[in-house]
């Protein structure tokens, strides 16, 4: 049994994972920047994918029967490249952290921390205390906040927020059994209904055909002038034009961005996450992609990968099938 | 039933107080506490008075029954000059404003969220997992300590349990609503507590028993990577110890709402410390503004009318602090 460790990520994980693999499986590890030259061979008897990416120029990989991804997304699987009756697995491990980081958002965003804290450190400026009796500051206690995606992710900001005396609506692709912390869960096609209650929306889903722009110009118009959105997901979900308009112009209330619809790569290591400079925009906090990117993440993930291996290795079912090619 | 509301809070919130009274009172008004030509003749006829300060030199008050605060914390009032025979009663509702801070910035310090917003929003990837950034930290699994278990603490506690945290609390009278809390220490005890905890959250009220409660020493009990939340008063905490603390990296970071050094009209660009706790940046710090929001304001003022409205009826107060 062959296993190739592909990127500079499943090289990681290869160190993470190495003592609790299976006795007999042979690894190699391809790490970044990716040696195209060691891929054929590498690629040619592998039983088992451990990445985060194929692509179809890649060589050939007849004798793959287990993709196993390092991340959760797997639409970097060029799947029409991948051998027939292959299955793909993603991991896990992420939602809680991603949960602390919608939570955190959703806080900071609400209580204007940014600018409070901003004009506090900078100039000295109680404007916004008691003392001077400013402007209150908002709370989250009693907003309505919509979960868009309730998978794992969405679950978990749930069980977080419900505390804090929220009401937690959410929308998803396919039906889903409602829990207790969730008054209401729509079908995706009936989410314009659940938009203009919001006070808060924070994008959690997947990112597929029928959530790819998902959120247009027309759906931030349904929202709030007020409303905070949240995307931790995919920058794709979200209309760019019509968000950076929207935040320009005030007609949301702020934002919370993780996910970008551009990323560095070798020709542009400095490349900025979108064509508009969202960084600039007072109303919006943005982070680099790094909403699940714990410690505590990446050993629960580590995990999960050497589980399946396992798993595969001696015949039993596997844990996070997304797909069989 | 002659009221005065009396300095510059009340002043200011006395006509919002009023719209939400049922019962009829004589109001009067007056913002400055040193103008005592009008101040004698006010204490003089108030039966009740609204306020958060009552100093030493004030005059005397021989009508009054009732001190209503406009705040929780009573520390500003000085107790042994209140006139005999009066009850003291303070407000709240503050609770779940300051319990989504605490959560706020215990997440906030954890996900080292300043420093990654600042350097992405100047252009860096530094933090991004395949530019090979260190991953940040989880309150996943974290003990947070709570000095003053009262109703924040719950609050904070009811919240904190939602995300994985054990949390412990420290008081000084025994606590008969544990809430969330798995262990609760005596304040003398909390030598023992201090070891424990990632995060810190003090939530006491100032006294004797909690000025200076954290000094360098407990301090030093502290895991280096623990995180130190203040909502309660400054003076709680050893100002120099604390910036010594931060600064020599023997403390993971703190979150700072109250402060040494108080806006005033005569120094209103005064830093609110001697020490730069604003030139280190794993310091978050605000302007005693974590419990004000709209939602504090309506549970405060509502439940302040309600008060005034039960003691014009003659029926039993709400929030009594101490009689005198």
């Amino acid at each position: 049994m062959k296993a190739l460790f592909l990127g500079g990520v499943a090289a990681d994980t290869y160190a993470g994972i190495e003592a609790e693999l299976p006795a007999g499986l042979d690894s190699v590890v391809v790490g970044e920047p990716i040696d195209r030259a060691k891929l054929p061979q590498a690629a040619i008897d592998t039983d088992i994918l451990v990445s985060n990416h194929w692509r179809a120029d890649y060589p050939p990989a007849p004798k793959f029967r287990l993709v196993q991804s390092v991340a959760t997304g797997v639409e970097l699987f060029d799947l029409a490249a991948l051998p027939k009756g292959c299955v793909v697995c993603n991991s896990f491990g992420h939602e809680t952290a991603i949960a602390e980081y919608v939570v955190m958002a959703m806080l900071a965003l609400h209580h204007r921390f940014f600018q409070i804290s901003g004009e506090f450190r900078e100039h000295g400026s109680w404007a916004t205390s008691w003392v001077q009796s400013g402007t209150p500051h908002g709370e989250v206690r009693g907003t309505t906040l919509g979960i868009v995606g309730y998978g794992r992710v969405g679950r978990e900001v749930a069980r977080r927020a419900a505390p804090f005396g929220c009401r937690i609506l959410a929308a998803n692709r396919s039906p889903r059994e409602r829990d207790q912390e969730v008054e209401r869960i729509y079908p995706l096609a009936e989410l314009d209904q659940m938009l203009p209650q919001c006070d808060t929306v924070a994008i959690c889903t997947a990112l597929g055909p029928e959530t790819t722009g998902l959120i247009t110009a027309r759906r931030l118009a349904l929202m709030k002038p007020t409303a905070f959105l949240i995307n931790i997901a995919r920058g794709q979900v979200i209309d760019e034009d019509a968000l950076f308009a929207a935040l320009r112009d005030n007609r949301v209330g702020g934002a919370a961005i993780d996910v970008w619809w551009q990323y560095p790569n070798q020709d542009d290591p400095a490349r900025r996450g979108s064509r508009y400079p969202f960084h600039e925009l007072p109303n919006t906090i943005v982070t680099p992609h790094n909403s699940g990117w714990t410690a505590g993440m990446v050993r629960r993930r580590w995990d999960e990968i050497a589980d399946n291996i396992g798993r595969y290795c001696r015949g039993d079912s596997l844990i996070n099938l997304v797909t069989t090619v | 039933m002659k009221t005065l509301f009396l300095g510059g809070l009340a002043a200011r919130v006395a006509p919002r107080i009023q719209a939400r009274m049922t019962e009829k009172i004589e109001p009067s008004v007056l913002a400055e506490l040193t103008d005592m030509q009008r101040l004698i003749p006010a204490l003089a006829e108030a039966e009740i008075v609204v306020g958060h300060i009552w100093n030493k030199d004030f005059p005397e008050a021989p009508r009054l029954k009732l001190l209503q605060a406009a705040t929780a914390g009573v520390d500003m009032i000085d107790l042994p000059s209140l006139p005999r025979g009066i009850a003291l009663c303070n407000v709240y509702g503050h609770e779940p404003a300051i319990a989504e801070y605490v959560l706020m910035t215990m997440l906030a310090l954890n996900f080292r969220l300043l420093d990654t917003v600042t350097d992405f929003r100047a252009g860096s990837w530094a933090a991004h997992q395949p530019a090979g950034g260190s991953p940040h930290g989880e309150i996943f699994g974290k003990t947070l300590g709570i000095v003053g278990y009262g109703r924040i603490g719950r609050d904070v506690a009811k919240r904190a349990a939602s995300f994985g945290c054990k949390v412990i609390a420290a008081n000084r009278s025994p606590v008969a609503d544990q809430g969330d809390a798995v262990e609760i220490y005596l304040l003398a005890e909390l030598d023992r507590m201090l070891p424990q905890c990632d995060a810190l959250l003090v939530a006491a009220g100032l006294a004797p028993e909690t000025q200076g409660l954290i000094d360098a020493r407990r301090l030093a009990l502290m895991k280096p990577t623990a995180l130190l939340i203040n909502i309660g008063r400054a003076a709680i905490v050893d100002e120099e110890a604390l910036y010594t603390a931060l600064k020599g990296n023997k403390l993971g970071g703190a979150a700072l709402d109250v402060w040494w050094r108080h806006w005033s009209p005569a120094h209103p660009d005064e830093r609110p410390s001697r020490y730069p706790f604003h030139e280190l940046t794993n310091v978050l710090m605000t302007p005693h503004c974590s419990g004000f929001t709209d939602g504090t304001a309506d549970r405060r003022w509502g439940d302040l009318a309600a008060n005034l409205d039960r003691f014009v009826r003659g029926e039993p107060l709400n929030n009594i602090v101490m009689r005198t």
